[in-house]
């Protein structure tokens, strides 16, 4: 009866602590999303930006059939795939070699955190000075080596790549710096144990490191995978988009129906569905972050 | 086999170098061009001049930089200023009591996971009705909904541990929840507390499109007045470079001080 009575005392006290900082959650969260979810039903415009007529579903079936959204679509699915995989591969590989390095390390893990911290829009701005077709240093460069120059963000398949580059060095070092963490906390014996059967550096690496490393793998592709479909500022910045529709990814591909073609109930339908897909993949990082714990 | 050892030390070390000179010669660059004059930063081949400081001085006496940096410096404070007690309290409770389950950490959870467009679209819906656009205010809540999921995730992790057989003491001792909070657990695990808080700070530091949208030529941040910046008179180069190292020169100060709590941070609690 006693232990009945403490538990219900530390359940009141939990609700006290949370009820605060739960509110404003609410306040600041859940009920814009409500209203968001709202004004998806109604023919909410930035012209006329009220709630006076309630149209039903049919925002949502204007949104699916909106010019261009397959094109965002798939651009943002391009993006998402291709920075994740080339930033596993790469952040990989430099977390292997950060693990076996021991002079410098300090030094090279320093210089790594780096462009993590840095603002999107610094790093946005320097690659969009740095590849300027004519006063870039980089075609400089590559021109002293040879090669011709390239219209970095004129051209279609070039944006594209570049956007993708200037991602992928931007966040790169989070893959790594995860990675890293995961491989100087696995423990030593497995390893004694292969060395002793002979087994080779590749051998090792795919039937200990990789099976070992799983849960640490899935929680930072998954979390790379949800941030990046966050990716706004990088395309403000540096393509707006463009050329045509080669670099409109889902964000900015929605902030444009709302801010320029004017129509929020259309643009609040696509975060509506956008929100569902980010809440899916949510739950699915929730499961492997309790198996790290 | 001694051999083999060392020849894939050094390839460890290429890759390291490789990849560190890919991070630091783009940023080299920038500090180049921010000491130059405005006629040499356009330059090809790129000229040595001696390195001067005047666009420093220039982005703040012939632009509102001064402005943007205090706005950010407001916005970034004032959201992690409210976000930290509240998150550390719920926190606290999830990590102690379970408090809410597990409906409520998902809640959070998808909270600090939501891609910003989602949020920005009615909040300026709601701002503009009433009529609170252009305010610090505006921002600090705009911000809030970013830090406050963030450091409620996050805390629960530095709850967690020996922390909670201190506590335990003080409460053989007589000491009640609270006091047992507030006097034992709250000084114990300030330091981590208070680099995550720096963590927020810097997330807000660097957000950009809640700014965008909500404010205006009063109220705008660093990143939106960088945004802005090429507009103005055509883009020039140079004050853009000095401008950028301004607006990360507080980051790179900060990170020091939260180096060690770093990981746990970018992972949300989930590598220590």
């Amino acid at each position: 009866m006693a232990a009945g009575a403490l538990a219900r005392r530390d359940q009141r006290f939990g609700l006290l602590l949370t009820a605060p900082g739960l509110a404003a959650l609410l306040l600041v969260v859940l009920f814009p999303l409500g209203f968001a979810v709202f004004t998806s039903l109604f023919d909410y415009t930035l012209v006329h930006p009220n709630h006076d007529t309630f149209v039903g579903f049919d925002k949502y079936v204007e949104a699916w059939n909106a010019d261009y959204l397959p094109d965002a679509l798939w651009t943002t699915v391009k993006f998402v795939v291709a920075s994740v995989v080339i930033e596993f591969v790469i952040g990989f590989s430099v977390a292997l070699a950060l693990n076996r390095v021991t002079r410098f390390k300090n030094v090279y893990y320093i210089i790594l955190l780096a462009p993590l911290l840095m603002n999107p829009v610094v790093v946005a701005q320097l690659w969009r000075m740095i590849l300027h077709s004519e006063l870039g240093i980089m075609n400089y460069v590559l021109g002293m080596i040879g090669i011709g120059k390239i219209n970095f963000l004129g051209d279609p398949v070039a944006a594209f790549w570049t956007v993708v580059l200037v991602d992928i060095w931007h966040q790169v070092s989070f893959m790594a710096i995860l990675l890293l963490a995961g491989l100087a906390a696995l423990p030593r014996e497995p390893y004694e144990a292969a060395r002793m059967d002979g087994a080779s550096a590749v051998q090792t690496f795919v039937h200990i490191t990789l099976p070992l490393m799983r849960p640490v793998i899935a929680v930072a592709l998954l979390l790379r995978l949800i941030f990046a479909i966050k990716t706004f500022d990088i395309v403000f910045i540096m393509t707006k988009g463009g050329p045509g529709t080669a670099t409109d990814l889902i964000s900015y591909f929605i902030y444009r129906s709302a801010f320029f073609g004017l129509d929020v109930g259309r643009a609040s339908a696509m975060s509506v569905a956008l929100l569902l897909i980010v809440l899916a993949l949510t739950i699915y990082l929730y499961r492997y972050m309790k198996s790290l714990a | 086999m001694g051999g083999a050892v060392r020849w894939r030390g050094l390839l460890a070390h290429g890759v390291a170098a490789l990849f560190c000179a890919a991070i630091l010669l783009p940023l080299l660059w920038l500090v180049r061009v921010a000491l130059t004059d405005k006629l040499t930063a356009y330059k090809l081949p790129p000229e040595w001049v001696t390195p001067r400081l005047h666009n420093f001085v220039e982005i703040f006496t012939d632009y509102p930089f001064l402005t943007y940096f205090i706005n950010s410096v407001v916005v970034a404070a004032g959201s992690t200023a409210v976000a930290l007690p509240l998150a550390a309290m719920m926190a606290y409770a999830f990590a102690r009591y379970d408090t809410g389950g597990l409906p409520l950490r998902l809640f959070v959870l998808s909270s600090q996971m939501l891609p910003p467009v989602i949020l920005v679209l009615p909040l300026f819906a709601l701002f503009l009705w009433a009529q609170l656009l252009n305010t610090w205010f505006a921002l600090i809540i705009a911000h809030l909904t970013i830090s406050l999921p963030f450091l409620s995730w996050l805390l629960v992790a530095f709850f967690q541990g020996d922390v909670r057989l201190l506590e335990q003491a003080a409460r053989i001792d007589g000491a009640t929840r609270f006091q047992a909070f507030l006097k034992v657990t709250l000084p114990v695990t300030a330091p981590g507390l208070l680099s995550a808080g720096l963590l927020a700070f810097i997330l807000s530091w660097n957000e950009f499109l809640f700014v965008l949208i909500l404010s205006g030529p009063q109220t705008n941040t660093l990143p939106v007045g960088l945004s802005a910046f090429q507009t103005q008179r055509g883009v020039e180069l140079a004050l853009l470079s000095a401008a950028t190292l301004v607006a990360i020169a507080p980051v790179f100060v900060l990170l020091p001080f939260m180096r060690r709590y770093l990981i746990k941070g970018l992972s949300l609690g989930a590598l220590k």
